[in-house]
C-alpha cells in the first residue's frame, strides 16, 4: 500500500471528467526502473482518466468502408491501405514522451485515486472488466466465470489439470472432492489436537518483543541453541519471507503471507506454527530450512496445522523439501546436537513458529486476503516449483553438516515421526476396513464370530441338501401366522438345514445372514481366506 | 481385502454338491448359470417357473414370489423362496444380490417377521457403525457416483443464491449425509466475497446409525470452518422421534437469521400421513429457501397393493444396484455396505406395513411430482438458476458416463431437476420459497 511517502498528489484530483487531466506530483528522485507495487505510478506521469465506455470498447477504430473494427488506430490505417484509401501512420513523437498512467473510473475503486493509477492501458482495461464488469466467460469444467477472455482462456488450459493434495497424502483431481475430503480428513483432527497440546505444554508466549524469551523452553538442550538461533535470525525475520519482500523468491510469497496474516488473525496463534515454518521453508534462506526441518519432523506431512485455506496443500511440495532438507537444517551448526533428538524438535518448532507468527502479525497489512481458490492455485504452483529444493538446501548446508551420515540418520529419525503418523493413520483405517471386511464375509451382521460358523455352515449345506430333498416330498402348508411354528421350522430346516433350531422364533437376521453366508461360503472358500 | 466375485459358474463346488448328493430330486437349476438362464426341469408341480431368457431371472422370480405371497399360495411361496435362496447371494452379480436382499424381505413378509428382522438389521448396523467407517463409506460413494453430490451441488447453489448478501445464516439440515454437503458451501462462503457471513448449522438426524457419529462430525465441521475462516456454529438435534415435532425453539431459530431448510432424503422417512404436517412445520420456520432432494420412486401410493409396491421397489433398487455396480470397483467394500443399507429399507418397505415404529424410518419414497403436490400447499417453486444448472452439469461431467441432468419442460408439475442414470430418473432436486 502506498504510504504516500514518496509523493503527494496534486490537489486537482477531484472531479475527473472524461478529459485527460494532468497532475504533477512532486518529483521522485528515483529514476531507476524499480518495480513498484501495482498501482504506484511514477509521480512524473500524466494521469489519464478514461470513461467506462472507452475502457470497455473493443474495436473503437472502425473502417468506414467495411465497418471492420480495430483495437488500434495503426491497425485501421494499415487496413485502409487495402481499400486504396488515404492512410497515415502516426509517427512516434520524437520529443520526450510523458509516461501515461490511467485511473479507474469507478469511484469506489482503489485505483480511482491517481496515486494508485495503473501504468498500462491494457492493464486498466482488464482491471475495469475484471473488477467492475460483467463476467461473460464461463469455464465449462468448473463453472467459474470470467470477465476477461484471456483470463478465461488461461484458466481453461489449467482447469482440471491441477491436482490437489491433502496432508494425508491423497491426491485429488477434483476440487470439490478435495474440499470434502479435507473437511473430514484425520490430518485435520490430528493437527489441531497436537498443536493445542503442545502449545499448552510449552506455555509459549507470543509477544514479539519477548522473542528471545519464547525461545527458552522447558527442554534443556534447546534454549541455548534456540536462542542463538533466535537471535541469529531475528534481524532476518523481518526481512524474511514474511511478506515476501526480502525473500525475493516468488511473487507469490507476498500474497501467501497476506493470506497467512489474515488467517492468523482468525486463528489461534498456535495454529500458525508449523505453517509459518513451512512457509518459510519454502524460501531459500538458511533459517527456514531449520525451522522447516524441525517442523517437518514434528508435523510431517500429515500434521500440518489446520490452518488457513488448504495451506497444507502448498506445503506438500514443502514436505518433500522438508524431508529432504531436514538433514541440512538439522546439521546447522547453530544448533546443539541435542536438537537432533526428536523430542526437542517440536519445541524448537513452536518457538520458532511463535517468532514467525509474531512477526507476521506485526507486519500484517490490511490488504485483502486472497481467496481460498487463489491460494490453492498458488500453493499448487509453489508446490510444483519448490518441490525439489532438496538439492539446493542440501548443498548450501553441505558445508555445515558434519557428514552425510549424520544427515541421513537425522533424516531417518525425522522421517520416522512423519511415517509413524502416516502409519497410525493407515493402520487405523486399515483396521477399520479389515474389521469390516472380516465380518463382511459373513454378511457383516454377525461380527467376527461367524467366521467359525462358516466352516460349520459349509458342512451343514450338505445336510441342507439332504434335508431339503427329504422335505420336498413332504410339503407343509404355509400359513401366514407367525404362530405357525411348524411352517417356520420346516422352512428353516429347508433353508438352513440347521437341525438345532428348537426355538420357534421367526427367522432372525442372523439366520438369514447365515443362509446367505452359506451360499457364499460354498463358492467363496477362497474369499474367506482373502483378507 | 479382496472380495472375489462369486458367480455360480465359477464355483464348481456349488454345483457339484448338488449333483454329488444325488438326492436332488428337485433339479431346480440344472443349468448352472443362473444369471443367464434359468431352467427348471423335473419339478412337475411347479407351475410358475418358466425357462427364462437371458438375464433378469431374479426379477422374474421375485415378482412371482411376491405374487404368490399376495395370493397366499403357500406351496408356491415355499418353492420360490427356496429357489431364490439357492440362487441368491449378496456377493454375486446384480441379480443375485437383488435376489438375496429381496428374498429376505419376502421371507419376512411371508412370515410376518418384518419388524423384528428390521430391528435386528438396524441394531447390527448400528453396532458396526463408526465414524471412520461411515466417513469412508460416504466419501467414497460421493467420489464414484453423483448420487449424493447432485443434490448437494444443486441445493448449495440454490442456498447461496437465495442468501446472497445475508450476514447471519442459519441452515437447518434435515438429512443423513454426515454434513458432507457443507464443506463446499463453507468454501464458497469463504471465497465468494470479502465479508464472510456467520453460519449456524443445525443438523436434525433421523436415522439411528448416523446419530452415533454426529458428535465427531460436528467437531470436524467446526474445525473445518475455522480453517476456512467462516464464523460457524454447529448444533445437532438427535432425540427427535418425529420431524413434525420440530419447532423454532427446538431448532434455536432467531429472528435476525436467514433460515434455510435443507432436506435431503429425509422426507421419505416421515410417515406418509404426517408429511403434510412436516411441510407445515417448515413453513412455520419462515425460511428463505427450502431445498428438497429425494430419490425418485413411488412407494407410497401403492401402499395397499403389495405386488405393485413390490414391483416399484424392485425397479428402483435394480437401478440403484446396477448403478452401484458400475460405479464402484468390483471388490469394493463400500459398495457392499451400501447394499446392506438397502436391505434394511427394503425390508422396511415391504415387510413392515402393519406395525408402526416409533422412529422415522418409513422409507416410502414418492416421486418428485408427488412431493411437489405436497409442497405446493405451503411454498412456491424457485427455479434453479442457469449458473446452478451449469454447476450441476459440470459436476456430472466429472463422473463416469451414464449420468444426465433433465430440466423440467415448461412449467408443469415436475418442479425440479432430475438426475438420470441411463435415462431413468433417479433423483429429484428442487427449491422452494414461501
Amino acid at each position: 500500500m502506498m504510504s504516500g511517502d514518496s509523493f503527494s498528489v496534486a490537489s486537482s484530483i477531484g472531479g475527473f471528467g472524461q478529459e485527460v487531466q494532468n497532475t504533477n506530483p512532486n518529483p521522485n528522485p528515483a529514476a531507476k526502473k524499480k518495480r513498484n507495487l501495482p498501482g504506484t505510478p511514477d509521480p512524473d506521469a500524466e494521469v489519464i482518466a478514461l470513461s467506462p465506455k472507452t475502457l470497455m470498447a473493443t474495436n473503437r477504430f472502425v473502417c468506414e468502408i467495411c465497418n471492420k473494427g480495430f483495437q488500434r488506430d495503426q491497425n485501421l490505417q494499415l487496413h485502409r491501405r487495402g481499400h486504396n484509401l488515404p492512410w497515415k501512420l502516426r509517427q512516434r513523437t520524437n520529443k520526450e514522451v510523458r509516461k501515461k498512467v490511467y485511473i479507474c473510473p469507478e469511484k469506489t475503486c482503489v485505483h480511482h485515486d491517481p496515486s494508485r493509477a495503473l501504468g498500462d492501458l491494457t492493464g486498466i482495461k482488464k482491471h475495469f472488466s475484471r473488477k467492475h464488469g460483467e463476467k461473460k466467460w464461463k469455464c465449462e469444467k468448473c463453472s467459474k466465470k470470467y470477465a476477461v477472455q484471456s483470463d478465461w482462456k488461461a484458466h481453461s488450459k489449467t482447469c482440471g489439470t491441477r491436482e490437489y493434495k491433502c496432508d494425508c497424502g491423497t491426491l485429488f483431481s477434483r476440487k470439490d472432492s478435495f474440499i470434502t475430503h479435507r473437511a473430514f480428513c484425520d490430518a485435520l483432527a490430528d493437527e489441531s489436537a497436537r498443536l493445542t497440546s503442545l502449545a499448552a505444554a510449552n506455555n509459549l508466549n507470543f509477544g514479539n518483543d519477548s522473542m528471545n524469551e519464547t525461545v527458552i523452553n522447558p527442554q534443556p538442550g534447546l534454549p541455548l541453541g534456540a536462542s542463538q538461533f533466535g537471535s541469529g535470525f531475528r534481524p532476518e525475520l523481518s526481512g524474511m519471507a514474511i511478506n515476501g519482500n526480502s525473500l525475493g523468491v516468488d511473487q507469490q510469497k507476498p500474497r501467501l503471507s497476506l493470506w497467512l496474516n489474515q488467517a492468523n488473525s482468525q486463528l489461534n496463534p498456535t495454529d500458525m506454527m508449523a505453517n509459518s515454518h513451512l512457509y518459510e521453508s519454502s524460501g531459500s534462506t538458511a533459517f527456514p530450512e531449520m525451522v522447516q526441518a524441525v517442523s517437518g519432523n514434528l508435523f510431517g506431512s500429515s500434521s500440518m496445522p489446520n490452518f488457513g485455506n488448504f495451506n497444507n496443500q502448498q506445503f506438500q511440495g514443502f514436505d518433500k523439501s522438508v524431508s529432504t532438507s531436514k538433514n541440512a537444517s538439522l546439521s546447522l551448526s547453530a544448533l546443539p546436537h541435542e536438537m537432533k533428538e526428536e523430542g526437542n524438535k517440536g519445541n524448537v518448532v513452536e518457538t520458532l513458529s511463535s517468532l514467525y507468527s509474531d512477526t507476521q502479525k506485526k507486519q500484517s497489512k490490511p490488504s485483502m486476503p486472497m481467496s481460498a481458490t487463489a491460494l490453492l492455485q498458488k500453493a499448487a504452483q509453489m508446490g510444483s516449483t519448490t518441490s525439489n529444493p532438496s538439492s539446493i538446501f542440501g548443498n548450501s548446508f553441505g558445508v555445515m553438516s558434519s557428514s552425510s551420515s549424520n544427515t541421513t540418520t537425522s533424516f531417518n529419525t525425522l522421517n520416522q515421526n512423519r511415517n509413524e503418523l502416516h502409519q497410525a493413520l493407515q493402520n487405523s483405517k486399515q483396521q477399520a476396513a479389515e474389521n469390516f471386511t472380516a465380518s463382511g464375509s459373513v454378511d457383516g451382521m454377525l461380527g467376527s464370530s461367524n467366521l467359525s460358523s462358516l466352516t460349520t455352515s459349509t458342512n451343514s449345506f450338505d445336510q441342507l441338501m439332504m434335508q431339503t430333498s427329504g422335505k420336498q416330498s413332504d410339503p407343509v402348508a404355509l400359513k401366514n401366522h407367525p404362530g405357525s411354528n411348524a411352517i417356520e421350522n420346516s422352512l428353516t430346516r429347508d433353508f438352513l438345514g440347521m437341525g438345532g433350531r428348537e426355538s420357534q422364533r421367526p427367522f432372525l437376521a442372523q439366520e438369514l445372514a447365515k443362509f446367505a453366508s452359506m451360499s457364499s461360503a460354498m463358492g467363496l472358500s477362497q474369499f474367506t481366506g482373502n483378507h | 481385502m479382496d472380495i472375489t466375485l462369486f458367480t455360480p459358474e465359477e464355483s464348481p463346488f456349488f454345483q457339484s454338491t448338488q449333483q454329488s448328493n444325488g438326492q436332488a430330486a428337485i433339479d431346480m437349476h440344472s443349468n448352472n448359470q443362473p444369471q443367464n438362464s434359468h431352467t427348471s426341469t423335473s419339478r412337475s408341480s411347479d407351475s410358475g417357473v418358466l425357462p427364462s431368457a437371458s438375464g433378469k431371472w431374479a426379477s422374474r422370480l421375485l415378482k412371482e414370489c411376491a405374487q404368490a405371497i399376495s395370493e397366499k399360495d403357500s406351496s408356491k411361496i415355499h418353492q420360490l423362496l427356496w429357489m431364490l435362496n439357492e440362487l441368491a447371494s449378496p456377493y454375486g452379480d446384480c441379480d443375485q444380490k437383488l435376489a438375496s436382499y429381496f428374498l429376505q424381505a419376502l421371507f419376512c413378509k411371508a412370515t410376518e417377521s418384518g419388524q423384528r428382522c428390521y430391528k435386528t438389521l438396524t441394531s447390527v448396523a448400528e453396532k458396526s457403525h463408526s465414524f471412520d467407517s461411515a466417513r469412508k463409506l460416504i466419501l467414497k460413494f460421493q467420489e464414484v457416483s453423483p448420487w449424493m453430490t447432485f443434490g448437494h451441488v444443486a441445493s448449495n447453489g440454490a442456498i447461496l443464491e437465495a442468501l446472497e448478501g445475508e450476514t447471519k445464516l442459519h441452515i437447518i439440515d434435515i438429512s443423513n449425509t454426515l454434513c458432507t454437503q457443507w464443506p463446499t458451501l463453507l468454501e464458497a462462503l469463504a471465497t465468494r466475497n470479502d465479508d464472510t457471513p456467520h453460519l449456524k448449522l443445525t443438523v436434525v438426524v433421523t436415522t439411528s446409525t448416523v446419530k452415533s457419529v454426529m458428535k465427531e462430525v460436528g467437531q470436524r465441521m467446526e474445525k473445518f470452518a475455522r480453517l476456512m475462516g467462516v464464523p460457524f456454529e454447529f448444533n445437532a438435534i438427535m432425540g427427535l422421534n418425529h420431524l413434525a415435532e420440530l419447532t423454532k425453539e427446538v431448532l434455536g431459530v432467531q429472528e435476525d437469521e436467514a433460515i434455510v431448510v435443507n432436506c435431503i432424503g429425509a422426507l421419505r422417512r416421515v410417515e406418509v400421513e404426517e408429511r403434510g404436517a412436516v411441510i407445515q412445520m417448515f413453513q412455520s420456520l419462515r425460511p428463505r429457501v427450502v431445498t428438497i432432494v429425494e430419490e425418485e420412486a413411488d412407494l407410497s401410493s401403492s401402499r395397499d397393493d403389495f405386488v405393485k409396491c413390490f414391483e416399484e421397489c424392485l425397479r428402483f433398487y435394480t437401478l440403484y444396484f446396477e448403478m452401484l455396480e458400475e460405479s464402484f470397483v468390483p471388490t469394493s467394500n463400500e459398495r457392499l455396505m451400501l447394499e446392506r443399507d438397502c436391505s434394511r429399507s427394503i425390508v422396511r418397505v415391504l415387510a413392515c406395513d402393519d406395525e408402526k415404529s416409533s422412529e422415522e424410518d418409513c422409507e416410502r419414497r414418492e416421486r418428485g411430482s408427488q412431493w411437489s403436490e405436497r409442497l405446493k400447499e405451503a411454498f412456491s417453486r424457485v427455479g434453479f438458476s442457469d449458473d446452478v444448472v451449469d454447476d450441476v452439469k459440470a459436476l456430472l461431467k466429472r463422473y463416469k458416463a451414464g449420468w444426465a441432468l433433465v430440466l423440467p419442460q415448461g412449467d408443469h408439475d415436475d418442479s425440479g431437476i432430475y438426475l438420470t442414470w441411463k435415462e431413468e430418473p433417479v433423483l429429484w432436486a428442487s427449491a422452494w420459497k414461501p
